[in-house]
């Protein structure tokens, strides 16, 4: 290595972050699973890397596999301030618009024969959006979402309730059904106080 | 039980204000439906948005609710949505109303509300009125999420980061660790960073050692 | 059969509509990906989202890809910007290691190797300006040269040399009564 061998502890350390990292055993399954969808470039800047929910294995008998740190939350456009800064300075006076980040709904149910999404923003209706089923049973779709919190669940087979294991739960009434929650941030700055 | 405040935003064209409840049509039964509709009709004049409130009857009717269940679910959250605008401001957007509703649902109390606001009057509070009932549902206590997002928001964090955090706090508990004490340990650092960067300071590298419980 | 194809052959076939061939650069490109994303963001499963997240946007421009042979540079240059752009987005307060039964089996399940100094290592690394951890990254774990570094980082060679001297001073610094210890 060059330099490194001048000193041997700089090369034992590159030694050492050399090792392999361990895989989940999904990675590359999800991976392409995202490359299937080839899910088109959002009308605003978007961070995308909070934007897919995490594929979660759900076996027939419904046993979670891993449901570790999912999106649940997504953000769009208003990058106009800078994360992190820690003064209340100003922001800009622009207001972004209130577009539309696209949420890509995941299950995983080998077993079903139909699987459809119902929630608050598609008036709770499972015959309208039908996800789409790809290999190793992964069920998908991409529904546009403004800004705001939705609660949703899967129908599997046209009558099981089934939450998004990879998602946060929502709180409230859920009518005897567990229910998941997406939040979608970024938006318009607000108005001052006393307009409208 | 709803507060009948001077509705400054609550005119809606009636065109409007009746294609909201027709998405009630043919999901509930008429009774149901009258019950609901006045519901609705009774939060539209305090100054609340419709749209959430039959989105939760929708919702009841989705998984088979019988129709009182419907209508008691529907008030409930008119009065979350009511308490929250009281707390939030005439200005608060649908979104934050619904967030906040949560946030209030979850346990947190409409003074953890307005600290929020009078924080940040002028940002989108959606994200961290959703992370602190997030991490509720996750199994943090709802005045350690309550109090974990304000400090957070305090050290500067925004959207990006308060979502990162929230996803720490889950695989964190995924891997073991109890909700409370993984929010905890992450603030307490976040925090105390935050502190001697202010300072002018390099924050320490040291991890913090977890308290076992 | 993928694993004789180079990265050019399945470059070309992925473009000519082949969408499985990517599969393939994916095995052959991954573990190097997370080894840079996880010592440079410090966090695993950040690394992974960074890489997965490269992974479809390769897939996504692989038009622009101009030398299909060279697909694993091209790869990097993509995941480093990833690395940056998740980088500035956390605080450093952020990176905040748990040491717990979790984070010790995690470390426990790479071959053999010592979880106690890969966690010094890792903190030291912390400390770094992230420019230096990047530079000395890519020089001396994954071995690029100067102008592959410069064509991909689009710094200079000069400023990347001193960068990694930098990083090589302080690392040296952070971590020498640890390796002291070490080797007694």
């Amino acid at each position: 290595m060059h330099g490194s061998a001048d000193d041997p502890l700089i090369a034992r350390v590159a030694a050492e972050l050399r090792r392999p990292v361990p895989l989940r055993p999904d990675f590359d399954a999800r991976v392409m699973a995202a490359v299937h969808r080839a899910i088109p470039s959002l009308p605003v800047r978007a961070w995308t890397w909070l934007r897919e929910p995490r594929v979660v294995a759900v076996s027939p008998i419904g046993v979670l596999a891993m449901a570790a740190g999912l999106a649940g939350i997504l953000l769009v456009g208003a990058v106009s301030r800078e994360p992190g800064a820690g003064s209340r300075e100003p922001i800009a006076e622009s207001r972004e618009p209130m577009a539309a980040a696209s949420v890509t709904f995941v299950l995983v149910a080998p077993q079903a024969r139909s699987v459809a999404l119902a929630g608050d923003f598609n008036d709770w209706d499972a015959s309208r959006v039908l996800m789409r089923r790809e290999a190793s049973g992964l069920w998908t779709v991409d529904v546009p979402l403004t800004p705001g919190r939705y609660r949703y669940v899967f129908v599997v087979d046209g009558r099981r309730f089934v939450a998004d294991p990879a998602a946060p739960r929502a709180v409230g009434d859920d009518f005897g059904t567990p229910t998941s929650v997406v939040t979608v941030g970024g938006g318009a700055l607000r108005a001052a106080e006393g307009s409208l | 039980m709803l507060m009948l405040a001077a509705a400054l935003g609550g005119l809606v064209a009636p065109a409007v204000a009746r294609a909201q409840t027709e998405r009630l049509a043919g999901r509930l039964d008429e009774r149901t439906r009258a019950a609901v509709t006045a519901l609705v009709d009774s939060a539209r004049a305090a100054g609340l948005p419709a749209d959430p409130l039959v989105n939760k009857a929708l919702e009841g009717a989705s998984k088979g609710a019988d129709g009182a269940r419907i209508a008691a679910a529907v008030r409930a959250l008119a009065g979350d949505l009511a308490r929250t605008r009281a707390a939030l401001g005439r200005t608060a957007t649908e979104a934050e109303l619904v967030a906040g509703a949560a946030a209030l649902r979850a346990g947190a109390t409409p003074a953890f509300l307005e600290r929020l606001r009078g924080d940040y009057p002028r940002e989108p509070l959606v994200v961290p009125l959703a992370v602190m009932a997030d991490l509720v549902a996750r199994g943090v206590p709802a005045d350690t999420a309550a109090r974990s997002v304000l400090a957070l928001v305090r050290t500067g964090m925004r959207e990006a980061e308060l979502v990162a955090f929230r996803q720490s706090v889950e695989r964190d508990v995924a891997l073991g660790a109890p909700a409370g004490a993984a929010a905890a340990v992450r603030v307490n650092a976040a925090e105390r960073d935050f502190a001697t960067t202010q300072a002018g300071q390099q924050p320490s590298s040291a991890p913090p050692r977890p308290r076992k419980p | 059969m993928v694993e004789g194809d180079s990265d050019g052959v399945l470059v070309r076939r992925v473009l000519d509509g082949d969408t499985e061939a990517f599969g393939g650069l994916l095995a052959r490109h991954r573990e190097r990906g997370l080894r840079f994303a996880t010592a440079m963001l410090g966090d695993a499963a950040e690394a992974e989202e960074a890489v997965q997240d490269a992974f479809v946007r390769a897939y996504r421009s692989l038009r622009t890809c101009r030398e299909s042979e060279r697909f694993g540079a091209w790869f990097l240059r993509i995941l480093v910007n990833r690395c940056r752009t998740r980088g500035a987005m956390r605080r450093r307060s952020e990176r905040v290691f748990v040491y717990d039964e979790a984070a010790l089996e995690r470390a426990a399940a790479r071959p053999a190797g010592d979880p106690g100094w890969r966690e010094e290592i890792d903190r030291a690394l912390a400390r770094l300006d992230a420019l230096q951890r990047e530079a000395f990254l890519l020089k001396h774990v994954e071995g690029l040269e100067y102008e592959e570094m410069a064509r991909l980082t689009g710094a200079r060679i000069p400023a990347l040399k001193m960068r990694v001297k930098r990083a090589c001073d302080h690392l040296r610094v952070l971590l020498r009564e640890v390796d002291d210890a070490r080797i007694r």
